[in-house]
């Protein structure tokens, strides 16, 4: 990686360019430009960007064939951008392999933390993550163990599998279809309600208050999300 | 009782009856002349006369016209031949005789004839009574019909029962044409049905025929309501004037479905454009003041870009980056209502736990609520839920956003749920100045804000939303005031079987 991480932005609107680029500079990234699906693929092979922010409402391309042709070309991490009318195609995208989203209108503060969760996610699948640490909460996952204030939870194995696939996408939403696939197998990827009741048994043991978590977030109608603190640095 | 009957729709009876009176024609004579036969000497020629006649009299009451000729015609000879001299000849030579035979003839002849002019008398008064009770009773059926579905129903129950013929009621769609209703199961006399013939009938308004099916078009005052297909009968065809008695009831009937829906349908619109003006001048109002405030903001740092502190450019910064955002949220609202209003609200159902929707919406108005305290209270019992998450989810945030709203600032919010016997309730309470009684239904209705001038924003759909989106998922939604406490709003929504978790996990910590 780069000392400045290189951001691969690829949207439509001119406007939305122009501000996104000015408010990315001044957080430290930089940024090459493209104004639709075709133009962006093109600039992934010739500028190897460490990360793509991808509006879903492009003019040559579906959102979706996007991210699926971007998820074939690369692993790297992918933001994706979308109004509110594209509520179900923001949930198909993250299925085809994107990471995360910002629904339009978004502050520059939501965006960089999302930027930020992103990069760091990479960062921790490369280097051997041994401990978790949010807030009061502390998954050592060498020895498999969790604790919230120092004091051991004891938790099931498939909570612990659950735990385990949202700490390693701290920070980034999980999609229902992507934790119930990796946890219950294929066969169960409608089976939503299996998720409910283990995230609740979860958010039962580990949060002071679970009806207003603090770390195991809810995405309403897109998955859970593990809350990382903002000090958390790689 | 059937007309059928009456009118012999069964010629085999009526042949049958001919015969007995013919022969009870030829039997009377000689009866007669048995009964008088030891009697001759007795009697005279003009009794034993008056004996024929009473048999004849008796055939032609009993049987009519031709039986009774039959009966008279055989008598002459018979009485010629053994009674009148000289006997054993068919010769008659007193005059008196003769006139007495004539006599018996004209007299058997008449009182045929107006014996059954009379029973045809009887038997048509019979017929119409039936034929008014028939459609008494269809009228009645066909007033407390409610729906197309009913109306072919009764049609062909009623047509059964009065002419003894299977039939189906085809009713004009505006969309579709010509339908059979969805409840109706086509006899299988009816399985070759011309849907193009009938579609004749409706277009030009005449019966159409093609054997053995009739299509007879239902007049309406107006228009062609529905043809009206019925399989052809011998009988059927000397009945035209009750099939279309019986067609122009049951095109009434479908007229007064048509004018009842575009009733409804002229106030719906009244409705809509009513509400299209209130939200038009809501609009204009809630988007203007946002960003008149806007407008002015930038225009200051622009034009006093040099003079400005460091401080008073961040104040103009963060006024519009606060009005813009209230915009941003209020478009959100007004595309919502726009699109639930549209039509049918699209539930994405899935099985939901409250808990982790009050958690998202806590979470969404972290900013709003800031240090307020918010008591949960959601037992750990509580089912999971058979709900659109996304759509609930802006339910209670409108609802939390309206307690933050219309309460001071720190004073506490309560959400509570239960689950009931097939019911769920959530409830969200403040320690506000509550809701007057007048308004708690009002404040439900597009557009409708508490207090008539106010400062609060909004364009009044919060609540209607919630309403929309409530009942689109079979639920009720409620304000009340809770003693001791402020404004609470509730919701119940019908609980669904849950779902079995196919595989149990062994219970055990990850050691």
């Amino acid at each position: 990686m780069t000392a400045i991480p290189l951001i691969l932005l690829i949207e439509d609107d001119a406007q939305t360019r122009r501000f996104l680029k000015t408010s990315l500079t001044h957080r430290g990234w930089s940024t090459i430009k493209a104004d639709c699906g075709k133009s962006g693929l093109a600039m992934l092979n010739s500028e190897h960007p460490d990360l793509v922010i991808l509006d879903l409402g492009l003019p040559d391309m579906d959102g979706i064939a996007v991210t699926r042709r971007l998820r074939q070309l690369s692993d790297l991490p992918i933001l994706i951008l979308s109004a509110r009318s594209q509520e179900q195609n923001k949930i198909l995208a993250l299925d085809a392999g994107a990471d995360d989203y910002l629904t339009k209108p978004f502050g520059s503060g939501e965006l960089h933390a999302r930027l930020q969760a992103l990069m760091r996610r990479v960062a921790r699948s490369r280097s051997n993550l041994e401990v978790f640490e949010t807030g009061l909460l502390k998954v050592d996952l060498t020895r498999r163990k969790v604790f919230v204030a120092d004091n051991e939870v004891r938790i099931t194995p498939i909570e612990y599998r659950l735990l385990g696939i949202l700490i390693r996408h701290a920070g980034v939403v999980v999609t229902h279809r992507q934790l119930l696939q990796e946890v219950w197998g294929a066969e169960h990827i409608h089976d939503q309600h299996y998720l409910r009741i283990y995230m609740g048994q979860l958010r039962h043991k580990l949060e002071v208050n679970p009806a207003r978590p603090r770390y195991l977030l809810t995405e309403v109608g897109v998955g859970y999300r593990m809350a990382i603190d903002d000090t958390d640095i790689e | 009782m059937k007309l059928s009957g009456v009118f012999g729709s069964s010629p085999n009876l009526a042949r049958n009856e001919r015969f007995i009176g013919h022969a009870w024609g030829l039997a009377a004579p000689f009866i007669c002349t048995l009964i008088d036969w030891p009697l001759r000497d007795l009697l005279g020629p003009a009794s034993i006369l008056m004996t024929y006649l009473l048999g004849v009299f008796l055939v032609a009451s009993r049987y009519g016209r031709s039986a009774s000729i039959v009966a008279s015609l055989l008598s002459a000879p018979t009485f010629a031949f053994y009674f009148a001299r000289p006997i054993f000849s068919f010769a008659i030579s007193d005059l008196e005789n003769i006139v007495g035979l004539a006599v018996m003839i004209i007299v058997a002849n008449v009182t045929g004839s107006l014996l059954e002019k009379s029973r045809l008398q009887a038997e048509l008064a019979k017929q119409r009574e039936s034929h008014t009770n028939a459609l008494y009773r269809l009228s009645r059926d066909l007033s407390a019909a409610q729906d197309h579905n009913a109306v072919a129903r009764i049609a062909a129950e009623h047509i059964d029962n009065e002419f003894g013929t299977d039939s189906v009621l085809l009713i004009a769609d505006t969309e579709n044409g010509l339908q059979i209703q969805t409840n109706q199961v086509l006899p299988v006399s009816l399985h070759n049905i011309d849907l193009a013939l009938a579609q004749g009938a409706f277009e030009k308004g005449e019966v159409r025929q093609q054997h053995p099916l009739s299509y007879y078009p239902l007049h309406g005052s107006s228009a062609v309501q529905g043809v009206l297909t019925i399989l052809q009968t011998e009988a059927l065809v000397r009945q035209s004037p009750e099939v279309n008695t019986f067609c122009h009831l049951i095109a009434q009937t479908l007229e007064r479905f048509q004018l009842a829906a575009q009733a409804r349908e002229a106030n719906l619109q009244a409705e809509t454009e009513a509400l299209r003006n209130a939200l038009l001048s809501s609009i204009s109002h809630d988007l203007r003041t946002p960003l008149t405030r806007i407008i002015g903001a930038v225009g200051t740092a622009i034009e006093n870009d040099a003079g400005l502190s460091a401080m008073e450019r961040q104040e103009l910064n963060q006024s519009v980056l606060e009005e813009a955002q209230r915009m941003s949220e209020l478009t959100g609202k007004i595309l919502d209502m726009a699109r639930l209003s549209s039509g049918q609200i699209i539930l994405h159902r899935s099985w939901n736990a409250i808990e982790e929707i009050v958690g998202s919406a806590l979470n969404r108005l972290d900013k709003h609520l800031q240090d307020r305290p918010v008591r949960t209270l959601l037992p750990d019992s509580l089912p999971l839920l058979w709900i659109d998450a996304v759509l609930m989810e802006q339910v209670l945030v409108n609802l939390i956003e309206n307690a933050v709203k219309y309460t001071s600032p720190g004073s506490p919010i309560d959400i509570e749920a239960i689950a009931l016997p097939k019911r769920f309730r959530l409830s969200i309470t403040d320690y506000g100045p509550g809701i007057a009684k007048h308004q708690q239904t009002r404040i439900f209705e597009k557009f409708y804000r508490g207090a008539t001038e106010t400062q609060q924003n909004g364009v009044g759909l919060g609540l209607a939303l919630c309403k929309a989106i409530v009942e689109a998922h079979g639920g009720l939604i409620q304000a009340d005031n809770r003693a001791g406490k402020g404004a609470e709003f509730s919701i119940e929504l019908p609980l669904h079987a849950p779902p079995l978790l196919a595989e149990s996990e062994a219970l055990g910590s990850v050691a």
